[in-house]
């Protein structure tokens, strides 16, 4: 295709658009639509699969030291369970900074707590992170096996209920986006399909007088792939001014729940509307287009 | 320029549309198809342009086989041939000069050579008036012609018309025969499907016949010069019928 043709079928699919204007506001309003709750059910996805991450890093093994490690001990021991298969992070907690965190915990109440500096109480611990909850069983068996390690502390059936939940969440959340997925491209290579079955007359006659298939085809895939464009990034502004107003609503409301920030993930979810939407206006046309073809 | 060998047509629901059809035709020729509804006459047209293909038997086109053309190839065979339909089949949406200009864009003309082509191609067939008009400002005679303007605009060697006057009275439809008449005077070979009777009889050209799918005569009527015998004749029946209308 020589530059002369290529901005001729470019001009000639705007030409139809513009002669089609109900049909093609049509189909681009059923891409925008479409592809909108396709964005906004992968927005919801990816922030309920944020939250489990941050659930799960948050389930840590404690180390509980025997009380005469020195600090060379205790850095060898850091470096051993650090090797551990799943450690993401080893934080050394001496008895002291536990007694403070204790203390602001309590808070009003550490008056409790009145006298014990002297003889504290808690013990030397690691804090030990993993890569997520299903780690957690592995690295406390191993850990419980180092000398020095004392006591392992870590809730099993938590951990175990945890990684239930989020696997669930993430199939689920999977299998729900691959239909959602499907249903828009059923829905708006449909939506091609009728713009084009309106305009058969026109196949017809472009195939009488001898256009070849491909002369055929290119106005027709540019004009799928404008509508295409043209839906999604309608969808795309709307989710995106959705996605500001529901992030800005959590973090005053319910701040304690963690959310993706806008950015950078409004310009992925831009671009990938884009392509997907131009994509699928492209091909939902020539595969209609395809059946008028056939002779 | 146009051969059937034993061509047969049955379509997938069983009907039998053409039945060993063997014929030649040469360049140049004018040629009618006629006989009754359902005789075959669309069919055959139908396989010269390559939208069916023959059950058994072949089809020729300007030494083509057209069993045996690529499907990437037909549309090239089409530049070579003008069809015209009893309805029409203009673009709604089009101007007379949007629609005659479309059949030279599709196969890639230049603006230059469509800009000097379609008026004048319009000019002929008696619409330059009508260069800016939508189909459904014009009479039926009148998109019939620019459907011909459209056909002819590309030069074809071959042009088809499948009952091009079946929609149309007799003044008009005489007006698109002399058309396609003189389109065939340029050396065009022109093949006529039509059950006009009137059409057939008052001009002197070869007619084949159809019956259930069978040719039943093929008439070579040789008096080629003078067409005022049929005119007048044409004329004289026109006269009689028109005397009811206003």
């Amino acid at each position: 295709m020589g530059a002369r043709s290529f901005s001729l079928f470019l001009r000639e699919a705007l030409t139809s658009i513009r002669r089609n204007g109900l049909m093609s506001l049509a189909s681009a309003t059923t891409v925008a639509v479409s592809l909108f709750i396709l964005a906004v059910f992968l927005l919801t996805a990816v922030n309920v699969d944020n939250l489990a991450s941050t659930i799960e890093s948050g389930l840590e093994v404690r180390l509980y030291l025997a009380a005469d490690l020195d600090s060379t001990a205790v850095d060898g021991l850091k470096a051993q369970v650090a090797s551990l298969d799943g450690v993401t992070e080893v934080r050394y907690v001496s008895k002291a900074e536990a007694l403070a965190t204790l203390r602001q915990q309590l808070g009003q109440d550490s008056d409790l707590l009145e006298g014990i500096d002297q003889m504290n109480p808690l013990r030397d611990s690691l804090r030990v992170f993993t890569k997520g909850s299903a780690w957690v069983d592995a690295v406390a068996a191993g850990a419980a096996t180092l000398i020095g390690v004392e006591d392992v502390g870590y809730t099993h059936d938590l951990a175990q209920r945890i990684l239930r939940v989020i696997t669930a969440i993430r199939l689920g959340g999977l299998a729900l986006i691959g239909l959602m997925v499907l249903a828009t491209l059923f829905v708006v290579s449909n939506t091609v399909r009728l713009t084009i079955i309106a305009r058969s007359e026109e196949i017809t006659v472009m195939r009488f007088v001898g256009a070849t298939n491909w002369f055929i085809r290119w106005p027709f895939l540019f004009e799928g792939m404008f509508l295409g464009l043209l839906g999604a990034a309608a969808a795309g502004l709307a989710a995106w001014q959705v996605y500001i107003w529901a992030v800005s609503g959590i973090y005053t409301n319910v701040s304690f729940i963690p959310v993706v920030p806008v950015y950078p993930l409004a310009w992925r979810l831009g671009f990938s509307l884009l392509g997907v939407g131009g994509l699928i206006g492209a091909l939902g046309s020539v595969l209609s287009v395809r059946r008028f073809l056939r002779v | 320029m146009l051969q059937f060998y034993d061509v047969c047509k049955t379509y997938p629901n069983g009907t039998v549309a053409l039945n060993k059809a063997s014929a030649t035709i040469s360049k140049g020729e004018f040629v009618f198809i006629v006989g009754p509804s359902g005789a075959g006459k669309s069919t055959l047209v139908r396989l010269i342009y390559r939208e069916e293909l023959p059950t058994s038997g072949y089809v020729f086109v300007n030494g083509a086989n057209l069993s045996r053309l690529k499907p990437r190839a037909i549309p090239y065979l089409r530049r070579n041939i003008g069809i015209v339909f009893q309805d029409y089949k203009l673009l709604p949406r089009q101007t007379t000069h949007e629609n005659v200009a479309f059949a030279m864009r599709v196969i890639g003309a230049t603006p230059r050579d469509i800009a000097r082509r379609v008026p004048a191609t319009l000019d002929l067939v008696g619409l330059s008036d009508k260069a800016d008009a939508y189909p459904d400002e014009l009479s039926g005679g009148e998109q019939q012609r620019a459907a011909l303007a459209r056909a002819i605009v590309n030069r074809p060697l071959i042009v088809l018309a499948d009952e091009p006057t079946g929609n149309l009275d007799p003044v008009t439809s005489w007006g698109i025969v002399q058309l396609l008449l003189e389109i065939n005077r340029g050396g065009t070979t022109v093949v006529m499907a039509t059950h006009a009777k009137t059409i057939v009889d008052s001009v002197r050209r070869r007619v084949i016949a159809l019956d259930r799918g069978c040719i039943v005569r093929d008439k070579q009527r040789s008096d080629y010069g003078d067409l005022g015998g049929g005119e007048r004749a044409w004329a004289q029946g026109l006269s009689a019928s028109s005397s009811g209308k206003p």
